[in-house]
């Protein structure tokens, strides 16, 4: 019970509302019930980050590229949830964003294209997917 | 923009399917169940686009990531699949010590990014300073067709806004796209050819034509060394 007492900032920080009137639970128990921007927001950097690890980890390149595919729809949630957000603030430019994440979607398809392409030729004279083989530029 | 009730409820289970599935794309050791968890990650990320109030959005993401990208995705790992990583012989993960800096490096940014997202969200409340009732953001938030007959559901006019302010505010980005893609096109096609195909189509280095001939005279019948 300590240690969840010791959590529960952490939990707070995460679900905080600007006026917590009824103590931590309640704020919390709205801030579950009612998800705004900043839980988009979380969401989408959660993605960002889970994108950025296989990035950064794996070994096969394809998965990199998948994972790559991953970063950008976080970006793509940000985009989408801050142009919910300008919507209902009632600014003009409020579809920049939605606009924003179709030129994003072109452009990573035009990525997944090229990236599957350089994948294939790769393999033709590497015989290999391993990113931890392909050491050609390495000194 | 507050979302509640039974949107409240997709949403989180939406926001957790799409980051378990995300996990599962990282961590899975077959590259195709890697790839069949990055699709119900992204169809989650598209159900949270739907309520976000971007179905259009929605739409092109499930059309184009689920219905092109991954396809592609899909064909390829077919094509290069070297079979060993699903049997467990294969480490599928780097070395030791970059595992390591990365994951710290990934747990610093989610430290930061988790503040930096409440803290600007704050500001952002701060800045435009409207208490944001879920009624009043509903109502200001979709200026679209009147309610039906019960008033539960709204015809959403999201596509031809979206579609009227992509040729006002951003026709030379959409003809740039355009391009973008034809550029995609020819570089996807030339990247992926044959030593055979290009031999035929006449696109090698004469010097390297040579080698290759001397290597697999099949080569020498395909395209005679043009005088």
């Amino acid at each position: 019970m300590n240690m969840l007492n010791s959590f529960m900032p952490v939990l707070a920080f995460l679900f905080q509302e600007a006026d917590a009137e009824g103590g931590r639970f309640a704020a919390m128990k709205h801030a579950a019930t009612h998800p705004d921007l900043s839980k988009f927001l979380v969401i989408g950097a959660l993605l960002f980050i889970i994108g950025v690890a296989g990035v950064l980890t794996r070994r096969n390149i394809i998965v990199i590229f998948m994972s790559i595919e991953l970063i950008l729809n976080a970006a793509n949630l940000n985009f989408v949830a801050f142009s919910r957000y300008l919507q209902s603030t009632g600014s003009v430019n409020a579809l920049a964003g939605q606009l924003f994440a179709v030129f994003v979607i072109v452009v990573a398809a035009a990525e997944a294209a090229i990236g599957l392409g350089i994948v294939i030729a790769l393999y033709r004279n590497k015989e290999t997917i391993w990113v931890d083989e392909i050491d050609l530029l390495k000194w | 923009m507050i979302l509640s009730g039974y949107e409240a409820l997709f949403f989180w289970i939406f926001a957790l399917s799409a980051i378990f599935a995300g996990l599962l794309t990282v961590m899975a050791r077959n590259a195709v169940h890697s790839a069949l968890f990055l699709i119900s990650s992204l169809v989650s990320v598209a159900a949270l686009f739907v309520l976000a109030g971007a179905e259009f959005i929605a739409g092109v993401q499930i059309l184009v990531y689920v219905g092109g990208v991954m396809v592609l995705f899909l064909f390829v790992i077919m094509l290069v699949n070297v079979g060993a990583e699903e049997h467990g012989r294969e480490e599928i993960f780097n070395n030791q010590r970059q595992v390591t800096a990365s994951l710290i490096f990934c747990g610093l940014l989610v430290l930061g990014v988790l503040y930096a997202a409440s803290q600007g969200y704050r500001g952002l409340q701060k800045r435009y300073g409207q208490p944001e009732a879920p009624i009043a953001a509903q109502a200001s938030g979709d200026q679209s067709g009147p309610a039906n007959a019960t008033g539960t559901s709204q015809i959403t006019r999201d596509t031809e806004r979206v579609g009227g302010s992509l040729y006002r505010y951003a026709s030379l980005p959409f003809e740039i796209a355009s391009v973008l893609l034809l550029v995609a096109i020819i570089g996807s096609v030339m990247l992926a050819r044959t030593l055979r195909q290009e031999a035929s189509a006449d696109d090698l280095d004469p010097e390297t034509l040579q080698n290759e001939i001397a290597r697999d005279p099949e080569l020498a019948k395909l395209e005679p060394p043009s005088e």
